[in-house]
């Protein structure tokens, strides 16, 4: 709703500022039309041109000039020249019209001075200490007669603009108002619609101005709708079916294991046959990591796995991880080096002690598998900006940078969109990334200090320094 | 270590897949256990309950007839024999309810034989217990039941503390144990900060158990993980 009453604002502002563009822009245009013709009003200049060019002659007579004539022409006037005290007509021009007398009293020059001889609109201008009168073509001008204003209306003419201005304010308002109630009050249903589309299923009533709109927009909510809830239902369902067939395939691939082991171990097969169950038996344990990754990737992916988030020591649970496969690395093939950072004794998380657990082991399996005839893989874990890092790195072959590129950047092939593509690595680095990822925290991978494979997950944490937490029991 | 009289226990396996029971029984014999008896569904497994009185079972937890969690509360209701899970249900959801229901342990197929055998034997162990084993070190025996330890024909006892941090080195005997484990073992739930209490202890175990505690070759650190605890055969 605040986006409509925006919209009105702005709407009402345009509104104000064109109603005083055009008002400024009337005046402009009315003084520019109406310059002219006053500055034109030749009639009062012409006549004070006039008294220079009306010449006494030895004989005391007037004589007009030649240039008075042509200024005469030009107007097409007649003039006439009054004595000072007798008001007689001293001098006059030739094309004196009959019905202009040749005297005149006070009171007569007081009024045509202002106005009119016998309808012809004149001018004046002191000659000496007579008067000199050009009486212009009726219809030339139109003259004031009464000239005279209340000073009051003259000092208060500002006060006055203003009120009038605030007048047509008002009424543009009211009627800006009364417009726009009307659509409004039929958009704002439409407008709210749009806001909460996003959010949830939208209806909104198709009637009144926008009832097509309202149609509209009810159609495009329950497209949204649908398709979201299909774009579920197909996720479940591929979560769904992986974990059925991940299920189904581990009674028989229970008993490929549990023969091939049976076999591997028959004292009487030769030994040549032993080695081959041996193989079948390695291959299937990767069938059933392969299983159980493939489940647990498709339920983080779709956020069906539900995360048993506890308070954990990351420290512990790392450590935990290490030794269980100390404990499993019989051949010691594959030593582990634990290094903490001297004074870190807790990392303290909200986490799932069962997916950590797996996404360290994972990593571990991973320097295991891709390097069989051994090598060292060091764990350290150290303090990191308001968390903390573990690093998991092996001396083992490693990877080239391309792959490196790749492994950080490219999406699995199982969420890859892109066709059918090259498995680009297993799933087992896919659900590390994932499972840190739950946990916010970040994941890079990176060539370790000596040429194999490194990661470093960085977590959020409370950390606990040694010496924080003294103990006396014994 | 020869614990053969777990081999004698009556172990009862349930699961309705004839091959796969097979396959099981063949493991167990060929572990040498003696007395093994098989059942295809929750009627059958509850009779031989009843009637043969195993010492374990293994429950699949999908059965013809009902499903491993029902029929483990009813063995329950006159018996408390331990029991194991072997099942394809591998969610964390069925694991927890499994364990919730009183099963001791609960694998997900595919499993190796070995591991499977590891864990009967562990549970085994854990439910009959021989006649307090005297724990046979290099240098000395560990007495658990008196909690003391026989070093050149001395009784030397343990504290309480000594006694259960030993008795958690000794379950996983020749493994690793972490620091956090044996915390946990000593102090509890929230064994967090006992790091050095810990390492205390242990030199005092260390004093009754080694011939020489300062060169230990009975109880090894394993440097920031955790202790292993050597056993004699």
């Amino acid at each position: 709703m605040k986006s409509v009453l925006k919209l009105m604002k702005r709407f009402f502002f345009t509104l104000l500022c064109s109603a005083f563009v055009l008002l400024v822009l009337n005046l402009g245009l009315l003084i520019y039309l109406t310059y002219g013709s006053v500055s034109n009003a030749g009639g009062w200049t012409s006549t004070g041109e006039l008294t220079e060019e009306l010449l006494v002659d030895g004989s005391g007579r007037y004589i007009l000039t030649e240039k008075g004539q042509e200024i005469l022409d030009e107007y097409q006037s007649w003039g006439i020249l009054i004595q000072n005290g007798t008001g007689d007509v001293l001098w006059h021009s030739d094309n004196l019209p009959k019905e202009i007398p040749l005297h005149y009293t006070i009171s007569e020059i007081s009024a045509f001075s202002l106005g009119y001889i016998a309808d012809y609109p004149t001018t004046t201008a002191a000659k000496g200490e007579n008067l000199l009168i050009l009486g212009h073509p009726k219809k030339t001008y139109w003259k004031m007669m009464h000239n005279t204003y209340d000073y009051a209306l003259i000092e208060g003419f500002p006060k006055m603009v203003a009120v009038f201005l605030l007048a047509n304010l008002l009424v543009i308002l009211v009627i800006y108002m009364v417009a726009t109630s009307g659509i409004l009050k039929s958009v704002r249903p439409i407008v709210k619609g749009i806001e909460e589309l996003p959010n949830k299923e939208v209806y909104v009533k198709e009637k009144g101005l926008f009832s097509q709109l309202a149609e509209a927009m009810n159609q495009v909510s329950e497209k949204l709708r649908t398709q979201e809830r299909e774009l579920k239902r197909r996720e479940s369902a591929r979560a769904n079916w992986i974990s059925g067939v991940s299920h189904d395939i581990r009674t028989p691939l229970s008993m490929v294991m549990g023969y091939a082991a049976q076999l591997e171990e028959n004292q009487s097969l030769p030994l040549e046959e032993r080695k081959k169950a041996g193989i079948i038996r390695q291959q299937s344990v990767r069938m059933k990591n392969l299983i159980n990754d493939l489940n647990l990737s498709s339920k983080l992916e779709y956020h069906m796995q539900p995360l048993r988030m506890e308070t954990l020591n990351l420290v512990a649970v790392v450590r935990q991880v290490v030794v269980d496969f100390l404990n499993l690395d019989l051949e010691g093939k594959h030593p582990i080096e634990w290094e903490i950072q001297e004074d870190l004794q807790g990392c303290f998380m909200q986490g799932d002690k069962e997916l950590l657990k797996r996404a360290f082991g994972n990593l571990i399996t991973n320097a295991q598998v891709h390097n069989p005839k051994g090598c060292r893989i060091t764990v350290k874990i150290m303090a990191e900006g308001q968390g903390c890092k573990v690093l998991l790195e092996d001396t083992g072959k490693g990877i080239t940078e391309e792959m490196l590129q790749k492994l950080q950047n490219t999406p699995h092939y199982m969420l890859s969109d892109s066709g059918v593509s090259q498995p680009r690595h297993g799933l087992g680095l896919l659900i590390v990334r994932q499972i840190v990822e739950a946990h916010g925290g970040t994941l890079v991978f990176y060539h370790g200090f000596e040429g194999g494979f490194g990661v470093e997950m960085t977590f959020p944490a409370e950390r606990m320094e040694k010496g924080e937490r003294t103990c006396t029991e014994y | 270590m020869a614990y053969d009289y777990i081999k004698q226990k009556k172990i009862l396996l349930v699961d309705d897949e004839e091959n796969l029971r097979q396959m099981v029984y063949a493991i167990f014999q060929q572990e040498a256990y003696t007395q093994v008896e098989t059942a295809g569904c929750g009627e059958e497994a509850l009779k031989l309950c009843k009637e043969w009185k195993p010492d374990f079972a293994v429950l699949d937890v999908m059965l013809p007839d009902t499903d491993g969690f029902s029929l483990l509360e009813k063995i329950r209701e006159f018996t408390d024999i331990p029991v194991l899970f072997l099942t394809a249900l591998g969610e964390d959801e069925d694991r927890l309810k499994g364990l919730l229901a009183g099963a001791d342990d609960y694998l997900v197929k595919p499993f190796l034989p070995k591991e499977l055998l590891l864990r009967t034997a562990a549970i085994l162990r854990r439910t009959y217990k021989e006649e307090t084993p005297l724990v046979k070190l290099s240098g000395s025996q560990i007495d658990f039941a008196r909690a003391e330890v026989l070093k050149n024909g001395e009784h030397l006892p343990l504290t309480a503390k000594e006694h259960e941090i030993l008795q958690a080195l000794y379950r996983n005997a020749g493994r690793i144990v972490t620091i956090d484990q044996l915390c946990e073992a000593a102090w509890g739930d929230n064994p967090f900060g006992y790091e050095n209490s810990l390492m205390a202890h242990i030199r005092r175990i260390r004093e009754k158990i080694e011939l020489t505690p300062s060169k230990p070759v009975s109880l090894i650190t394993v440097k920031g993980l955790g202790y292993k605890l050597l056993v004699e055969e």
